[in-house]
Formats: C-alpha cells, sequence, structure tokens
C-alpha cells in the first residue's frame, strides 16, 4: 500500500476535518456513477478502492473508535448493465456480452433481433455508449425510457448521462471559469492588442 | 493539428502560463531541428498540449532554459529541457498530423496554400513515418475509412468522428516511460474522446463554408440542413450538438483524474476544465448567435 496521506492527497499533519473532506472529495470524483459505461470504470473502481483503504487506515490509526466507512460499499456494487431483463435469456446474454466487452458481437445479436422493445433500446443505448458514439446512445436510451417510463435503470442511466455533463460545468464553474464577462473582455482585448504588438516586435505585457 | 485545444489564459496563474508557453517552444524548436524553419508554422497549441499531458507523467523535475528565438528575436523565453524525448514526440505527430491535414485539403480545394505546405513538409513526414512505421500505417487506414464515409454521405456524427477519434487515440498512445499499461489506457480512452471533440466541433464551425462549398459536413446530412434555409431547426442541432460535445469533455476530464500525474496538473485542468469548455461555447453561441440554449446548470 502506498502511503494513505499521499493517496488521499493531504500532510501527514492534516487535521480530521481536512482528512475527512479530501476522502469526501475523492469519493466524488471517483465515484463508479462517473466512469459507468466506460472502458476506465474498473481503474476508477481500483482508484476508489486505494482512496478507501488509504481513508480506513488513517481512520483505524488516527481517530480509532468512530467509524466513518460511508464510501465503502460503493465497491461491491455491480456497476454495469443489470442483466436482470424479466428472464429474457437472449437479452440477458446480450448484456453479459456488453459488460465484458464483447461490443461487436452483442450488435449483432441486438441486429438480428426484429421485435425492438425498450430493453432492446435500453441495451443498444448502453452499447453505443461504451463505444463514444453519446448522441447514438442518448436516443436510444431516452427511447426506451419513453416506451417504458416505469423502468428505473434506464431512467438512472440517461440521468447519469446528464450528470456527467453537469459535474464537468459544474466543476469549471467551481474553479472560477464564467467569471465576470466584461472583465474578461476587457482582458482578451488587451491580449490581442498585445499579440499584435508582439507580432510587430514590441510587447506591453510581457507575460502573454 | 486544429487549434481548437487552448488554455484558459483568464484563469491561469501566470507560472502555469510561463510553464506551458515553455512547453510550446520546447515543442517549436524540436520541429526547427528535426525539419527546419518553416515547418515552425505549422506547430498548434494542441502539440504543447500534447507534451505537457505526457510528461505530467514522468517524474523528472521540470527544468527550463532562457533561449533565444529565431520567430520572436527581440525577446528571449524559457524553454522546457527535460523529458525531451516526449517532446520530441509531439513535434513528430504534430508534423505528421499536420502534413495528412494538408495533403486532405490539397485533395478537397486544390488550394496553392495547401500544395506549397505538404511540399514543404513531405520530407519530414516521410521520416516520422520511418520512425513509426505501425502508428502510422493506423492513421493512414483511418483516414481512408473517414474519406470512404465522406464519400458515403455518412449522416451521423458520432461515426463519422470515428476515425478522428482514432487517430487521436493512437496520436495519445505514446510508447515507453513514463506511459505504462494502465496509463496507456487511460491515454487511448481520453485520446479517443478529444479526436471526436475535435472533429465535432469542427464540423459545427465549419456549416456555413461547407453548405456554401458544398462539401461534405456530418450535421449538414444528419440534421439536414439546406442552404436556403440554414437555422430550421437549429435549436434540436446545437442542443444535440452541445451536448455531445459536453459529454466528450466529461470523459475527457474523468479520464484525466486517473491519471497518476507527477507534474503539470493544474495546466492540464486549466485547458481540458476550463479552456476546452470556453471553445465548445465559443463556437456554439457563434453558431446560435448568443442564444444560451440546453444549458443544464
Amino acid at each position: 500500500m502506498e502511503n494513505p496521506y499521499k493517496t488521499l492527497g493531504v500532510k501527514e499533519n492534516a487535521s480530521e476535518e481536512e482528512i475527512k473532506k479530501a476522502y469526501r472529495d475523492m469519493v466524488k470524483k471517483y465515484h463508479p456513477d462517473q466512469y459507468r459505461n466506460n472502458p476506465l470504470s474498473k481503474l476508477a473502481e481500483e482508484r476508489l478502492a486505494e482512496i478507501n483503504e488509504a481513508y480506513d487506515y488513517i481512520t483505524k490509526n488516527r481517530f480509532s473508535g468512530r467509524s466513518w466507512n460511508t464510501g465503502g460499499q460503493t465497491n461491491s456494487r455491480n456497476w454495469n448493465t443489470s442483466g436482470d431483463f424479466g428472464g429474457d435469456p437472449e437479452f440477458s446474454n446480450i448484456s453479459s456480452n456488453i459488460n465484458s466487452g464483447n461490443l461487436d458481437y452483442a450488435e449483432t445479436l441486438l441486429n438480428r433481433i426484429s421485435n425492438r422493445n425498450a430493453k432492446w433500446y435500453y441495451l443498444m443505448g448502453v452499447l453505443n455508449l461504451k463505444r463514444g458514439r453519446y448522441d447514438v446512445a442518448y436516443s436510444h436510451i431516452e427511447n426506451a425510457v419513453n416506451m417504458d417510463p416505469g423502468n428505473d435503470e434506464y431512467r438512472n442511466t440517461l440521468n447519469r448521462m446528464n450528470m456527467s455533463n453537469s459535474t464537468y460545468r459544474n466543476n469549471a464553474y467551481n474553479s472560477g471559469y464564467g467569471g465576470d464577462a466584461n472583465l474578461c473582455n476587457t482582458c482578451s482585448c488587451l491580449c490581442c492588442a498585445d499579440s499584435c504588438c508582439e507580432c510587430m516586435g514590441g510587447d506591453c505585457i510581457p507575460c502573454c | 493539428m486544429f487549434g481548437y485545444i487552448n488554455p484558459l489564459k483568464a484563469e491561469m496563474k501566470m507560472r502555469e502560463y510561463e510553464i506551458f508557453k515553455a512547453y510550446y517552444c520546447a515543442v517549436c524548436k524540436s520541429i526547427k531541428k528535426k525539419c527546419g524553419q518553416l515547418p515552425r508554422l505549422a506547430l498548434s497549441y494542441d502539440a504543447a498540449f500534447l507534451a505537457v499531458l505526457l510528461s505530467s507523467l514522468s517524474d523528472v523535475p521540470l527544468q527550463a532554459k532562457r533561449m533565444n528565438c529565431a520567430v520572436h528575436p527581440l525577446k528571449k523565453g524559457s524553454v522546457i529541457t527535460t523529458d525531451d524525448t516526449i517532446i520530441e514526440y509531439a513535434a513528430e505527430m504534430n508534423i505528421i498530423l499536420a502534413y495528412y491535414n494538408l495533403k486532405d485539403s490539397f485533395k478537397d480545394d486544390k488550394s496553392l496554400s495547401a500544395a506549397f505546405g505538404s511540399a514543404l513538409l513531405k520530407r519530414c513526414a516521410g521520416r516520422v513515418k520511418k520512425k513509426y512505421p505501425q502508428k502510422c500505417a493506423i492513421i493512414e487506414a483511418l483516414l481512408s475509412q473517414q474519406e470512404k464515409l465522406e464519400t458515403a454521405k455518412c449522416g451521423s456524427m458520432d461515426e463519422a468522428a470515428e476515425p478522428f477519434a482514432g487517430i487521436m487515440q493512437e496520436v495519445l498512445c505514446y510508447e515507453g516511460e513514463p506511459v505504462n499499461k494502465k496509463s496507456g489506457e487511460i491515454l487511448r480512452w481520453l485520446g479517443y474522446n478529444l479526436g471526436k471533440w475535435i472533429y465535432i466541433l469542427d464540423a459545427l464551425d465549419d456549416i456555413e463554408k461547407d453548405l456554401k462549398k458544398k462539401t461534405y459536413n456530418p450535421l449538414i446530412y444528419q440534421f439536414e440542413i439546406t442552404e436556403d434555409n440554414p437555422d430550421d431547426d437549429l435549436e434540436t442541432l446545437l442542443g444535440r450538438v452541445e451536448f455531445n460535445l459536453t459529454h466528450t469533455l466529461s470523459q475527457i476530464s474523468s479520464s484525466m483524474e486517473l491519471l497518476d500525474m507527477k507534474k503539470n496538473k493544474s495546466i492540464a485542468e486549466n485547458i481540458i476544465n476550463m479552456g476546452m469548455l470556453a471553445k465548445t461555447e465559443q463556437i456554439i453561441n457563434k453558431r446560435g448567435a448568443a442564444k444560451k440554449i440546453g444549458k443544464s446548470v
């Protein structure tokens, strides 16, 4: 095991609060939902396991007696398509092929099916999601949700796609993106003017 | 390459910007060493980003030297002197992609500048091909696949973007230290999504030009855009494209989080989480005439 403090990105003399905060941030960052249906999900799981291990180690050795093991259970869950398709063996078979990465084979099987119900659209959607074809994937999964509005799995997958986008955007906004627009314009005008000067050999703002 | 990958300067620390520029200069100097003065014009920030990203994985501490520059003779600038094999690789990839790109645009519109450019890069690109025969064979196969999709007037932005996504996947797949099996896998997925983002953003940026010149653009076919009525269903188009682009960015960002970065992390974060988002929004807003559409915040 690597230095658990390094894994959590905190100093060894960090306070309990700091460690908890770092841990919570890390769990959020590497949460399986962020990597679901994406070829890196295994690596993210490993990383989260390392983080949990590090946090467990620190808590046991520092503030023993308190249990703070909120993220532990996320590891054991199955983060692929559930494979529960009402006992339909064909769909279950396709689902397990998608989960194990045999995408071409799963696609051939799906294309052979003429009865295109909600399950079909869902699986086609997940398959395309794994391929990185997000526009196609979203349409298929949306279709599945519309055909079977009561199905939580379909709805959750669609929600998660939307969630990834807003997480990404929120990340940017939290780091200062989209600040005062007028100020930005002023700066970029200055930078542009400066670039023009640089072309001619002068430089008003030496840093850019 | 295409010049869509930029840092968001306003949110960058000066030190970070200095480092980014020092990478840029290092790649530029490497191109000069390999190919001479003129091919330096082909350099883009994309290659500097590639160098920043790949060398972030190596734990060699960063070092820079103040050096003279032929392009800006009046000032000295910092140039990164460590991780030189990575910087050389970024320069080589820049040359080979610029060469293929110029060759392709010469085929499309027979422009003189493209002919001149590709002739200029030919010898140097040949050397790169010799050094990475497998990689270049894969890239060439993907380029001919792209040509096929274009002739077939593919009407899906996802499918049309796939060959270029594959090319970027190959480009990011640096073999050898400091990239190991695990980071190689992450870089491949990051590269795939990066290529996809560039291709679709470029398609969005070029709709008007392609309508006028009657050249292929997947978005024109997917959303059945006509020259008489180019903004017929603009909202659907922008909504779908924006979702797709933001999702590729979210994948790039979450892939980066998995990389074990020893340095340059804040620079890569600035470019991926802010610079690329800013570029996406800039092009979407240009097309949507300041209409904010489908924002999920």
